[in-house]
């Protein structure tokens, strides 16, 4: 290996043996977090909506209550720790959901205007135009007053979330890839385009999108509970992370737990995949560095 | 330059144009007004007369025109809860945000890019390395719960501050620390990274090497490079002046736009939000037009290109 470092004095990044403590513990921390949203039907130790109004408002065990509710009942008496763990599947599978369907929107979009160029490649590029003059937020906030809301819109409407950063991507590296030798080459053998595109040019390009998932995963996961705060995501009985936030805002002075939990995971489980991603990003990324 | 002018200026009209036409699609698509407004059971004569008066028995291509005009003249229609213009409504509103997001935005700059520059130049001190970590945080806690944090420490427990509501200087304390810390956090990260490439540049190590001084090289080769990247942030906060303060005002129960535009969200007042996206859209346009205005003063290499390259968002 040594060698090879002398040979490239260029690369401003040598691949670090190590992974940061700072890393591990986030994938430590994902892991479980993946593993709670499995399971959470076998360890939630109660029914995430079972109330039980004669065990209102328990403090959690680490305050002083009992260890049948570790981390303390809602104001209906509800379990805090099973209505938790149901939270975190549902705002992982919104999150992963809503991450796949705009990285297939963006990328394809992008593939489109590399492919065709000329007015195809205007559109796209007055769309990306567009998404970026409207925040977000706002937008999502339109779109659920004209349509109402229902868990598929939401989530399709998370997916359109940064699909214009894909896009963006997909298009400048789809360009460039056109003009390499080996997109010339699986033309001349007369590959078709979705042929050229899906099993050449994706896969030559894959690193760099999946940074970009990485980044935009957190952002997504920060939408909904954000959505979710406002009692404008998730609607009850259902249950995410934002909506426990939202309601448990109500007891802050009286029962700050309900709120502090869901906050808590909500903070490490975006700061984990912000970490990851960044440290993906270096080691995967030739463009970004 | 006159190019550059133009093009940018015609980029901003055509998503303008694009603006209007999604509200005009997304407002058609979700139900026929007439039944919207008078209701399901309305007698089909009154629906009949409700459409010919709003010209909603038109072709759609000139209920299109006529949203365009209607829009352009400044009438968007009424509120469905009390009956007022819905821009007369918005507007009401404007100052109280303002009285939020012009202070928040002058914590953002004046603590993120001071932080983020400095954290650059001392990297991997002890200075630096507490930046990036209070940085990285301030983006992974989302603003409702900062504010709640907040809430729960200077409200709750120390009772200083009001936790919620309108009347005196010291309810608008903690919904600006509150967005002014979170956009402090991602304008902080954003100029170090910045600086940390300007500072990688080859004309530094020259600046350096021909023996000018450091704050020289600083002041004079270094900031104004990494001022361009950074300028596109700061152009997206300037554009957010509106928008931004959707969440922290609901969390704070402060009566600005953000809060009119999630309770008529949640009542569906289109004519409301309606005029709300158009406002917040008009005001991201004009911030971004600006920014890539700013940009052809600040990198004469720009003024030639068609597109101007922004940083990755």
């Amino acid at each position: 290996m040594s060698d090879m470092s002398i040979a490239r004095p260029a690369a401003t990044h040598a691949p670090r043996a190590v992974t940061p403590l700072s890393v591990q513990l986030a994938m430590f921390w994902l892991a479980l977090m993946f593993a709670i949203a499995l399971l959470a039907d076998v360890i939630s130790p109660y029914g995430y909506a079972d109330i039980n109004l004669r065990s209102r408002l328990l403090p959690p065990a680490f305050m002083g209550g009992a260890w049948a509710h570790p981390l303390g009942t809602d104001e209906l008496g509800r379990d805090v720790m099973s209505r938790l763990f149901v939270s975190i599947r549902i705002s992982l599978v919104i999150a992963f959901g809503a991450t796949i369907i705009g990285a297939l929107i963006g990328v394809s979009l992008g593939f489109l205007a590399a492919h065709f160029r000329g007015w195809v490649e205007q559109v796209v590029l007055a769309l990306v135009d567009f998404s970026a003059a409207i925040p977000f937020l706002v937008l999502a906030l339109a779109i659920l007053a004209f349509f109402g809301n229902s868990l598929v819109l939401f989530v399709c409407l998370l997916g359109l979330h940064a699909w214009e950063r894909y896009a963006r991507i997909a298009r400048g590296l789809a360009i460039s890839g056109n003009s390499q030798g080996y997109a010339a080459a699986v033309r001349q053998i007369g590959a078709t385009p979705a042929r050229l595109y899906g099993k050449h040019i994706l896969p030559n390009i894959a690193s760099t999108l999946i940074v970009s998932m990485t980044l935009a995963f957190p952002e997504i996961i920060l939408l909904e509970s954000g959505l979710s705060f406002l009692g404008l995501g998730v609607q009850p009985p259902g249950t995410s992370l934002g909506n426990m936030v939202g309601f448990g805002r109500e007891y802050i002075s009286s029962a700050p737990w309900i709120m502090l939990a869901p906050a808590v995971v909500i903070t490490v489980t975006t700061l984990s995949v912000s970490l990851l991603g960044d440290w993906l990003r270096d080691r995967l990324d030739p463009t970004l560095n | 330059m006159l190019y550059y002018v133009l093009s940018r200026l015609g980029r901003a009209i055509v998503t303008v144009l694009m603006v209007v036409t999604f509200a005009f699609v997304v407002l058609r698509l979700s139900g026929d007004p007439a039944t919207v407004i008078m209701g399901a059971d309305a007698p089909p004569e009154a629906v009949d007369r409700f459409r010919r008066a709003w010209g909603l028995d038109q072709p759609i291509w000139i209920q299109y025109i006529a949203f365009f005009k209607a829009v352009f003249t400044g009438d968007l229609g009424q509120s469905m809860r009390d009956g007022r213009d819905a821009i007369v409504l918005v507007m009401e509103r404007v100052p109280a945000t303002l009285m939020l997001t012009i202070p928040a935005l002058f914590i953002k700059i004046g603590v993120g890019i001071p932080a983020g520059v400095y954290a650059a130049l001392y990297r991997n001190s002890a200075i630096d390395r507490t930046v990036m970590v209070l940085a990285v945080t301030g983006f992974a806690m989302p603003s409702f719960i900062l504010g709640l944090l907040l809430v729960l420490i200077f409200a709750v427990t120390l009772g200083w501050l009001p936790s919620g509501g309108q009347g005196t200087l010291a309810h608008a304390v903690l919904p600006i620390i509150t967005m002014g810390l979170g956009g402090a956090a991602l304008l902080a990260r954003f100029t170090r990274s910045a600086m940390l490439e300007v500072l990688g540049q080859s004309y530094i190590r020259t600046g350096s090497a021909k023996g000018l001084a450091w704050a020289r090289v600083v002041w004079r080769h270094a900031l104004p490079n990494a001022a361009i990247p950074t300028v596109t942030i700061v152009g997206f906060m300037v554009g957010s002046l509106i928008a931004g303060a959707v969440v922290v005002e609901s969390v704070f129960s402060w009566p600005g736009v953000g809060r009119l535009l999630v309770v008529s969200v949640a009542n569906r007042d289109l004519a409301v939000v309606q005029t709300i996206l158009l406002l917040i859209a008009m005001t991201m346009i004009c911030a971004n037009l600006i920014v890539d205005l700013l940009y052809g003063l600040l990198d004469p290499r720009i003024r030639g290109a068609a597109r101007p390259v922004r940083a990755a968002s």
